[in-house]
């Protein structure tokens, strides 16, 4: 419709002629700016709605208006000018109209949106003052649980329960007609409590500490007293010893032992008192003669008392805890400063430091010699070691083949099965050698005596293997329960190892020494002789190519002693190798044979040799003589000349050399041969002395 | 192969006497159970000891299925000869020969069924049983060893039926002649006699070491050994091992072996034997070495084949001697591995 209208007016504007339609305008104009301030009153005071009433029925009056106009000039005539005038005149009235109410819509647009911006103002600050009212609202929250969760120091406190409090507690301070009610009363009270009695305790804790001292006090009165009456004991003591000698009691000799005894270390102590009950037990045992005369078994205490004493006097050093030690060495150390060698061999020596005191055990054998065993104890290590040496009662000439019999190094190697004493039987042991640099004890065994396992026991130690612990206290029934086998075992062993020696003397001189009561397991004449008898290196006995077999058996470790021995016959010289193991002669010695005639024999290639290896070695028995066989070995080699005998002079003949027989046979023989391998007559048969097969 | 450690392991009495034991142990005979599954030595302390040879030849084998499944004192003496029937095991050596049921044996409840002593003159020392030989067709055992004389003795009834004499020394080993009932016997005195079982006469004698060929003085003259396939018979020991054409009594073929024989059998076209010396040697009968298989033990005395058709798996040769061990070759070429007592 406004396009419509513009349409109009463009050529209306272009027609009109220009002065009375300026100045109809410009009179309108100033009567607008004349009327600006009434008409923003008008706009109140007219009705809107009338004013589109109006609006629609001027747009319809000048669309009527325009469409005469049209039909009017459509037609066409001469009057028709003067009515189209007449209708453009009237619509230019409505277009006034027009004009003034689209003033008016303009301002009340302005109006309607002024109050609707107001309005927006006013909510935005109620916004902002609803928002300041929330932050207050949850601070004075966050206040308040804040105090809720407030802790006080008196919840900590462990106080009586109610029922005591208000059974014990004086009414003045329970006040229970206050507190009943008021659970905050009622904790102050409980608290008011509380203080009473803690006041009341600490004043019994001064009392009780004054008590103490006061007690202390006496003590030392007491303790004074006591060390005053010693040396008057001791002048007591002094005084009866001549009528002790007099009666042959003993008893101050004891007693000083036994005085001595307590600066033992434990496992020293443990064997000291076991010993000395056994040999106490065994002299009783034999009361046919006087008890003081006939001891097999002495026991004494050796080394300085002092030295043992000031061991204990500080009393942590007394413990022979390794971090103490070590942390005592950091001071010396410091001190010097010496070379890292010296520092290291220092700590070796601390660590393999041996108590003070040693036990001196002699074992008298029946023939008068007597074993002596001094036991250490290495407080560092916890181990006990022994040092062994054998006197007789008679000179020894000691032959150059029984060197290692009585040394102290071997005189008791493997007393019991594998027992060979070159290693700690502590195994907590290894980790402190680690530290100062020590490889194995066997080294030091030397110097320090053996560890064999039977001394721990003997000494009431006992490290299992599977459960390491690390205190390892000595036990008197553990030693107790090992004594008597051990010191069995230890007197058998002398004797054999004395009736080796001697023995050996004679071998060494190709004497075979047969006793009398073993004659009748030899025939009486015997041609074979015993030319050498000596002892002979681990290593070489390996090396040697007939040993094969008893080395591959395991039979030849190096705890056991290896000689070699040749016996012949005329041109037959037959070399055995013998295994002597340390549990001699329970444990028999294993020969092995090679034998140089007509070619070398060995039991690989002659099942004759092969016989008389086992003759020896597995029908040992038979050899043994009288017990407790100290005569085995002595046997065995004068079987060998038997063997060699029977074997020399049963070797078939060979028909097609010229000339007698090396060896004419001699032996009374019922077969020469014998089975499928050939077998020749080894067996003696004793009364009637003829050769026969086993 | 059982071999302990040259270690010093802490040895008590009765270890160092066990081991000393097993290393002075020869097993002189071994014979293999009817089923062919087992194999039965004896050794020179008298104990028999029975391996199962199926356990041992499994994929499973483990090293204690190669140790004996039961070991049992047979004899005071050793145990020179063992054979099988078909259900009893007949152990030999001290003079007695004592029968044992497989059927108890494996059940590990071995008491002897029968023991029986050939009728001998009376002697300070009882004759060793060196030789056992079973003759199916008559059903009878034949006994020879240091009496010198061949005992026969019936199985049905457990009686000494009848005694060959000829040899002057003793005998160390049998053979039969299967086609005619003829027996083999060589002993010590270095002859080879051929018996005729019906007649109970001696057929024929062959005294080796008086050929030229074979004759080795300074071994001796016995004979250990003797195998015979028909017509041909192999023997050896101190003479040289020989092969010998039986009805023309001349030696054909002289094996070049210096070491004594104690065991030889024919075996398809070759000769095995074996003796001092760690090997097992096989020959063609032209003479050849076809090979030398060496075994464990330093010298051997008895081989043994597992020839029983119930058991194919167990087909294996054995051969023990002068060790605690029985060498087991699976096919003639190599040692497998070792039973061990």
């Amino acid at each position: 419709m406004s396009s419509e209208s513009s349409k109009k007016r463009k050529p209306k504007v272009i027609r009109s002629d220009g002065a009375p339609a300026e100045g109809k305008r410009n009179r309108s104009d100033t009567e607008q700016e004349g009327k600006y301030y009434s008409e923003e009153a008008e706009v109140d005071r007219r009705d809107p709605g009338r004013d589109y009433e109006l609006y629609k029925y001027t747009c319809q009056e000048l669309q009527r208006l325009m469409a005469e106009i049209q039909d009017l000039k459509s037609r066409g005539g001469k009057d028709a000018a003067v009515e189209i005038e007449d209708r453009r005149i009237q619509s230019c009235v409505h277009f006034m109209i027009l004009k003034k109410l689209n003033r008016l819509a303009h301002i009340r647009l302005k109006k309607g949106r002024d109050q609707t911006h107001e309005a927006k103002q006013k909510v935005d600050a109620y916004h902002l003052q609803l928002q300041n009212l929330l932050y207050e609202v949850m601070h004075l929250q966050k206040e308040i649980t804040k105090c809720l969760e407030f802790k006080s120091k008196h919840e900590e406190i462990d106080l009586v329960s109610l029922e005591e409090f208000y059974k014990e507690a004086p009414p003045d301070i329970s006040k229970a007609e206050v507190t009943m009610g008021d659970p905050h009363q009622q904790t102050l009270a409980r608290l008011d409590w509380e203080l009473e009695q803690r006041k009341r305790l600490a004043e019994k804790y001064r009392e009780c500490l004054s008590n103490k001292e006061k007690i202390l006090k006496e003590i030392e009165v007491k303790k004074e007293y006591l060390s005053s009456l010693q040396p008057r004991l001791n002048s007591i003591m002094q005084a009866s010893l001549p009528v002790q000698e007099y009666l042959f009691m003993p008893f101050d000799q004891a007693h000083k032992q036994y005085e001595t005894a307590r600066h033992l270390p434990p496992p020293l102590y443990v064997l000291f008192v076991q010993t000395t009950a056994y040999g106490q037990a065994c002299a009783h045992m034999k009361s046919s003669q006087p008890p003081r005369q006939d001891k097999t078994l002495s026991v004494a205490i050796e080394g300085s008392v002092d030295e043992a004493k000031a061991l204990f006097k500080p009393p942590e050093d007394s413990q022979d805890d390794e971090s103490d030690s070590d942390a005592e060495e950091e001071q010396t150390t410091k001190r010097r400063r010496p070379t890292l060698g010296v520092q290291l061999d220092d700590k070796r020596k601390e660590m393999l430091k041996r108590h003070p005191l040693s036990v001196m055990l002699d074992l008298k054998c029946k023939d008068d010699s007597v074993l002596h065993l001094t036991f250490y104890y290495l407080m560092n290590l916890n181990i006990m070691t022994v040092k062994a040496k054998v006197t007789t009662a008679t000179e020894l000439i000691t032959p150059i083949s029984a060197g290692d019999l009585l040394s102290p190094d071997s005189v008791l190697s493997c007393l019991y099965p594998g027992d060979h004493g070159k290693k700690t039987p502590n195994p907590a042991n290894q980790y402190q050698f680690d530290k100062v640099g020590i490889l194995t004890l066997r080294d030091y065994v030397l110097d320090l005596g053996h560890p064999y396992l039977w001394v721990q026991k003997l000494g009431g130690l006992h490290f299992p293997k599977e459960q390491p612990q690390h205190t390892v206290i000595a036990d008197h029934s553990l030693s107790a329960s090992h004594m008597e086998t051990t010191m069995k075992l230890l007197k058998t062993r002398v004797q054999s190892r004395l009736a080796l020696h001697k023995q050996f003397a004679s071998l060494e001189h190709g004497i075979v020494p047969v006793t009398s009561d073993c004659q009748y397991l030899f025939p009486a004449k015997v041609v074979s002789r015993l030319v050498k008898w000596v002892s002979i290196a681990h290593e070489d006995y390996t090396e040697l190519h007939f040993t094969k077999d008893i080395v591959e058996a395991g039979l030849a470790g190096d705890t056991n002693l290896y000689y070699m021995a040749l016996v012949e016959r005329g041109t037959a010289k037959l070399q055995a190798a013998v295994v002597l193991n340390p549990g001699y002669s329970s444990i028999p010695p294993v020969f092995q044979l090679c034998l140089n005639w007509k070619g070398e024999k060995t039991n690989n290639n002659d099942d004759n040799i092969r016989a008389m290896e086992s003759e020896v070695n597995v029908c040992y028995k038979e050899l043994c003589g009288p017990r407790p066989s100290h005569q085995l070995l002595t046997n065995q080699l004068q079987r060998l000349c038997v063997l060699l005998d029977v074997y020399l002079e049963t070797e078939s003949h060979d028909d097609s050399v010229e000339g007698p027989k090396e060896f004419p046979q001699e032996k009374m023989c019922l077969r020469l041969f014998r089975g499928p391998s050939r077998m020749k007559p080894f067996k003696y048969n004793h009364p009637q002395g003829f050769f026969s097969h086993r | 192969m059982e071999r302990a450690m040259p270690q010093a392991v802490p040895l008590g009495q009765m270890e160092v006497f066990q081991a000393l034991q097993r290393l002075h142990m020869i097993i002189f005979s071994q014979n293999v159970s009817p089923c062919g599954k087992f194999l039965a030595a004896g050794n020179n302390y008298g104990q028999i000891a029975i391996f199962s040879l199926s356990a041992a030849l499994s994929s499973e084998a483990k090293e204690e299925s190669k140790k004996p499944m039961v070991t049992f004192q047979a004899h005071d003496g050793p145990v020179y000869s063992m054979v099988s029937t078909d259900r009893h095991l007949l152990s030999a050596g001290d003079g007695e020969v004592k029968a044992w049921l497989w059927a108890e044996i494996l059940k590990k409840g071995c008491k002897e069924l029968w023991r029986r002593q050939p009728p001998y003159r009376t002697s300070l020392e009882v004759p060793e049983i060196n030789a056992l030989l079973l003759v199916p067709k008559e059903n009878s055992l034949i006994l020879a060893g240091g009496d010198c004389q061949l005992h026969t003795m019936d199985l049905e009834t457990g009686t000494f039926t009848r005694a060959l004499w000829g040899h002057t020394d003793y005998i160390h080993c049998l053979a039969l002649r299967e086609r005619s009932p003829e027996v083999l016997s060589g002993g010590e005195d270095g002859a080879v006699r051929l018996w005729d079982l019906r007649t109970a006469k001696e057929v024929q004698t062959i005294e080796v070491y008086k050929h030229e060929e074979c004759s080795r003085p300074h071994n001796g003259r016995w004979i250990g050994c003797l195998a015979t396939d028909s017509d041909w018979m192999v023997c050896g020991g101190g003479p040289a091992l020989t092969l010998w054409h039986l009805r023309s009594s001349t030696p054909t073929t002289i094996f070049p072996m210096r070491a004594p024989q104690k065991h030889v059998t024919f075996y398809q076209d070759l000769i095995l034997s074996a003796g001092q010396g760690r090997c097992v040697n096989q020959w063609q009968l032209s003479g050849e070495l076809k090979a030398q298989v060496p075994g464990s033990s330093p010298g051997l005395l008895s081989l043994s084949l597992n020839q029983q058709p119930a058991a194919p798996e167990c087909k294996v040769l054995t051969a023990a001697g002068n060790s605690c061990r029985v060498d087991v070759f699976t096919n003639l070429g190599y040692r497998a591995f070792s039973l061990s007592f």
